[in-house]
């Protein structure tokens, strides 16, 4: 399946990252495809484009923190999460993001 | 016979004593500034100038500082003034003037030199282990181990018990041989030391031990049938009691001088059992006193001196400019350290922090070790530019001298690798004295420094003295802006005999090799001719004696006078160099004193239009193929060297232990660049804009690279957070890639009181953004044992990755590395390999790869 997913944390210096780390990695070994924006302290990288979002069956955000352009993901499936579980089971977020 | 006071005797020949009353308006009385003010109003006066304390009937000859003071002039107190003998009529004249006018204005508080500021706080390695130091202020820098050796005070014990009455006759006598036997010691030293510091305070000593009043006090107690020895203990307690109480710093350390003779002159008239005898180090030592004098330092072996600590604080005092001119750290104003530390323990002096360890537990010589260990390191790192040509990567040469107040510095700062002296401050030569040195006394001073050189030059300024650097025996009236007064070349013509003297000596140091001699403050072209022919009269002198001197001696001007930027081509005919005193030219081009807190902004050497001013001086003066140098403060900083090389100058000079660094950051740096960004720096608009081009410009991540071996640490010991955050701090220090140690790890402790780093299991990223930084740095720390890093995840942290990036002009390096740190640290089989590896070269391999494209 086509997922889409934010990364945000609260200071926007490593946990967004890693999160958007383990959640590229992880997705692909479980033979899903994954586009992941981080917002962070470098800013938006890696934004999603309305095309991106429309074409996902599910969105996750694995935000500590108010995730910038909530409003582009109106319509699918979106799954709220702490980063940190992001980083500690990704695989357990995808399987709900499934779901 | 001690002599009789002066003033009380009245001669019948002389017109009967003038006299006036005055009331003390001084807040804090007569203290020793008042008093050694009215000293030198009266010393030119034949007449004897008695003062009387209507409230307490004391008597004070006011030639006498110590008299005066002893007078116990009190704020309100009305005083009688009384003047007798053949110029009394001027001498009374003067005395009223200078009481109605000047002497109210006595009193402003004088500078300590004791810095305002927080007490020293202890390094993040040593807070937690409830460690018990003491503090104060660090005065000389360093680090120093040894045993602690507290030395007696140089209080005089007054335990003389005396089975008969003196007879005062005989005991008058035994001062008499004592000074005399003390002063033939002190000149003795003299000789041995004929120059600089050690000179300047032997002769102070001189002069305290012919002060008519502490002799009258000694002699009046023995006609009242005290010894001698009790008569010196209370005349040197009375006189070092009322200059301890002074407002002033200075005169406070002098009651040290007092004390020290009072003591010595025990000693010649009783023998060495009186006193406590000389320590002799025989191992490395930190030396506690409760104050130190010059002598009692200058006795210490050297060689096993490792640390002082001081009770009294000072850090204008003799002992201290001493020891911070052989380098021995040294922490002042620590109280209670003569008690504190135990004789025979080990002990740590931190010159560098104000702190002194009294006892040493395993936690304090593991810390220092390592922070010596550092030191040392970056020592050797810095050695090979020691001898090195400070030369930019295009091949532009700059030299790089060395300023120096005294001959005492000179070995020190050419082990430095000066390229020179390019300035010796010859004043200190001149202060702590009552008289000018002769010319043999600075001769030798001289020809020190120019030993010392070895061929190298030797810019000695002439004296540079006046209303904003008295001298006691320079009787100037105070002025209402000393800086904008009588002071520099300005004076010489009235004082034309003391620099005649100075110029001649300068001239015989000439023989022995390259000396320059530049005057100061030189504002026309008349003053710069004033000074030619007065070394030309000096050359005519010696020539005469027969005595050796380089006629070709070059001859040059400060250019710290506005005036003179724009005499430049008549001065280039008639000198052979200039020196740009950027401290003085600051503040005159801008009009604010730079010593003024409200004005610290304005007088800004990185201000376009005082670039632009440099500018016109450098090229006028190297147009006109005369060599130019700048010897102010500007010249230390090495953010400004850019400027400074793309000015084009033949030389800076700045305190020794700025060149190994200044000469580095000029083989990184290019000629051609330093120019255009001159050229940039001028077109600013302001000051804000030439520090933004300057932090923009930082020309140190083309020269040295993210990764390198040295901070590949892949066999550490340290055994906590503190000390591994520490090892890497001191790594990065010791590569020269920090200059301020603490203020890095500061940085990494305020990321981490944020959030603990331990990001990922076995991991730690501390990270810090400052400008503490000059080379952007990656640091590996893997640890022998794992330490606990007090992340959330809670596991311990087996390797360390510190990111150190400079602030200014980082245009997000600092936050792309470690985000993508971070997420290459999500990937298991990343964290095997850098957990595996131990060869440094491997490890900036792998991460080289993986930041490609990001660290440039």
């Amino acid at each position: 399946m086509k997922i889409v997913a934010v990364t945000a944390c609260a200071t926007g210096i490593a946990h967004t990252y890693m999160a958007a780390e383990q959640l590229e990695k992880n997705a692909k070994e479980l033979g899903h495809e994954i586009k992941v924006e981080t917002q962070g302290a470098l800013g938006i990288e890696n934004a999603l484009s309305a095309r991106d979002i429309r074409q996902a069956q599910a969105a996750i955000f694995a935000a500590d923190i108010e995730v910038e352009g909530s409003e582009r993901f109106e319509g699918i499936k979106v799954i709220r999460v702490p980063v940190q579980d992001a980083i500690k089971d990704p695989k357990g977020v995808i399987a709900k993001a499934q779901k | 016979m001690i002599e009789k006071p002066k003033g009380i005797d009245v001669s019948t020949e002389v017109a009967p004593a003038a006299e006036f009353e005055f009331e003390c308006k001084l807040p804090n009385g007569m203290h020793a500034r008042p008093a050694s003010r009215l000293a030198e109003i009266v010393s030119p006066f034949a007449s004897d100038c008695l003062l009387t304390n209507l409230r307490n009937r004391a008597s004070a000859d006011v030639k006498s500082v110590l008299a005066t003071i002893a007078a116990d002039v009190r704020s309100g107190d009305t005083c009688l003034m009384r003047v007798e003998g053949l110029d009394q009529v001027a001498a009374l004249a003067a005395l009223r003037t200078f009481i109605a006018e000047e002497l109210p204005g006595c009193d402003e508080p004088l500078a300590d030199g004791v810095p305002e500021g927080s007490a020293p706080k202890l390094p993040r390695g040593l807070e937690s282990a409830g460690i018990g130091y003491l503090s104060g202020l660090p005065v000389s820098g360093g680090i120093g181990q040894g045993i602690a050796v507290v030395l007696g005070p140089t209080a005089i014990t007054a335990d003389f018990a005396q089975a008969a009455a003196p007879n005062p006759n005989s005991e008058h006598e035994r001062v008499e041989c004592g000074l005399a036997g003390v002063r033939a010691r002190v000149e003795g030293l003299l000789a041995r030391h004929p120059a600089g510091t050690e000179a300047a305070i032997l002769k102070a000593h001189l002069a305290i031990l012919s002060d008519v009043a502490l002799r009258r006090e000694v002699a009046r107690r023995i006609d009242s049938g005290q010894s001698a020895a009790q008569a010196v203990v209370e005349a040197g307690e009375h006189f070092s009691g009322l200059l301890q109480r002074s407002e002033s710093a200075n005169i406070r350390e002098r009651a040290l001088d007092v004390r020290e003779l009072c003591a010595e002159l025990l000693e010649e008239i009783y023998g060495p059992g009186l006193q406590t005898a000389a320590v002799e180090l025989r191992e490395p030592s930190i030396v506690a006193a409760e104050t130190l004098a010059p002598h009692q330092l200058l006795a210490l072996d050297r060689q096993w001196l490792q640390g002082i600590v001081v009770e009294s604080a000072g850090a204008t005092s003799h002992a201290v400019i001493l020891a911070r001119s052989m380098g021995i750290p040294a922490v002042v104003g620590v109280v209670d350290a003569t008690r504190l530390l135990t004789p025979g323990e080990d002990a740590v002096v931190d010159g560098n922090r104000g702190l002194v360890f009294p006892h040493c537990p395993a936690p304090v010589l593991r810390f220092y070790r390592r922070e010596r260990e550092a030191q040392d390191r970056r020592r050797a790192a810095l050695a090979e530019y020691v001898c090195a040509r400070a030369i930019s990567a295009d091949g532009v040469r700059i030299e790089i001298g060395a300023n120096i107040s005294s001959a005492v510095e000179a070995a020190a700062a050419f082990e430095s690798g000066a390229d020179g002296v390019g300035l010796f401050r010859t004043e200190l030569l001149f202060a702590h004295r009552n008289t000018p040195p002769a010319e043999d006394e600075q001769f030798a001073a001289y020809a020190d420094v120019v030993r010392a050189a070895a061929g190298r030059p030797v810019i000695l300024r002439t004296l540079d003295i006046g209303g904003d650097k008295p001298l006691p025996y320079l009787k100037l009236p105070a002025e209402r802006n000393p800086f904008l007064g009588y002071r520099g070349i300005r004076i010489y013509p009235e004082y034309r005999e003391w620099i005649a003297t100075q110029v001649r000596a300068a001239l015989r140091a000439s023989a022995i090799g390259p000396v320059w001699l530049m005057a100061p403050m030189v504002a026309s072209v008349a003053e710069a001719l004033w000074f030619k022919r007065e070394v030309a009269s000096g050359m005519g002198e010696l020539r005469k004696q027969g005595a050796a001197f380089d006629a070709r001696m070059p001859l040059g001007a400060m250019i710290e006078v506005p005036a003179a930027a724009f005499l430049l081509a008549p001065l280039c005919e008639y000198l052979d160099f200039f020196s740009v005193g950027t401290n003085d030219l600051s503040q005159y081009f801008f009009a604010a004193d730079r010593e003024n807190a409200r004005l610290a902004g304005v007088a800004n050497v990185r201000d376009p239009a005082f670039l632009a001013l440099l500018q016109q001086i450098v090229s006028e003066v190297r147009g006109r193929h005369k060599w130019i140098g700048l010897c102010g403060e500007m010249a230390g900083e090495p953010r400004h060297l850019p400027l400074l090389i793309g000015l084009g100058l033949d030389e800076i000079s700045v305190a020794a232990n700025a060149i190994p660094g200044l000469k580095r950051s000029a083989a990184r740096l290019s000629g051609s660049v330093c120019r255009e960004l001159l050229g940039r720096a001028v077109a600013c608009g302001s000051a804000a804009g030439v520090e933004r081009l300057l932090n923009s410009a930082v020309p140190a991540q083309d020269a040295e690279p993210l990764l390198s071996t040295s901070l590949m640490m892949l066999r550490s010991d340290s055994r906590d957070k503190e000390e591994a955050i520490g090892e890497m701090v001191n790594a990065l220090y010791a590569a020269g890639r920090i200059d301020d140690p603490t203020r890095m790890e500061e940085a990494v402790w305020a990321r981490e009181s944020v959030y603990a780093t331990g990001l990922v299991q076995d991991f730690a990223i501390p990270h810090c953004r400052t400008d503490a930084v000059s080379a952007n740095s990656i640091g590996i720390l893997k640890l022998d044992r794992p330490i606990e890093w007090g992340s959330p995840a809670g596991s311990p942290v087996r390797m360390v990755i510190l990111l150190a990036i400079r602030e200014s002009g980082e245009n997000g390096l600092h936050m792309k590395i470690f985000s993508k740190l971070a997420r290459k640290l999500m990937d298991e089989e990343f964290r095997r390999r850098l957990l595996e590896i131990d060869d440094p070269g491997e490890m900036i391999s792998l991460l080289g790869r993986e930041l490609e494209g990001i660290a440039g």
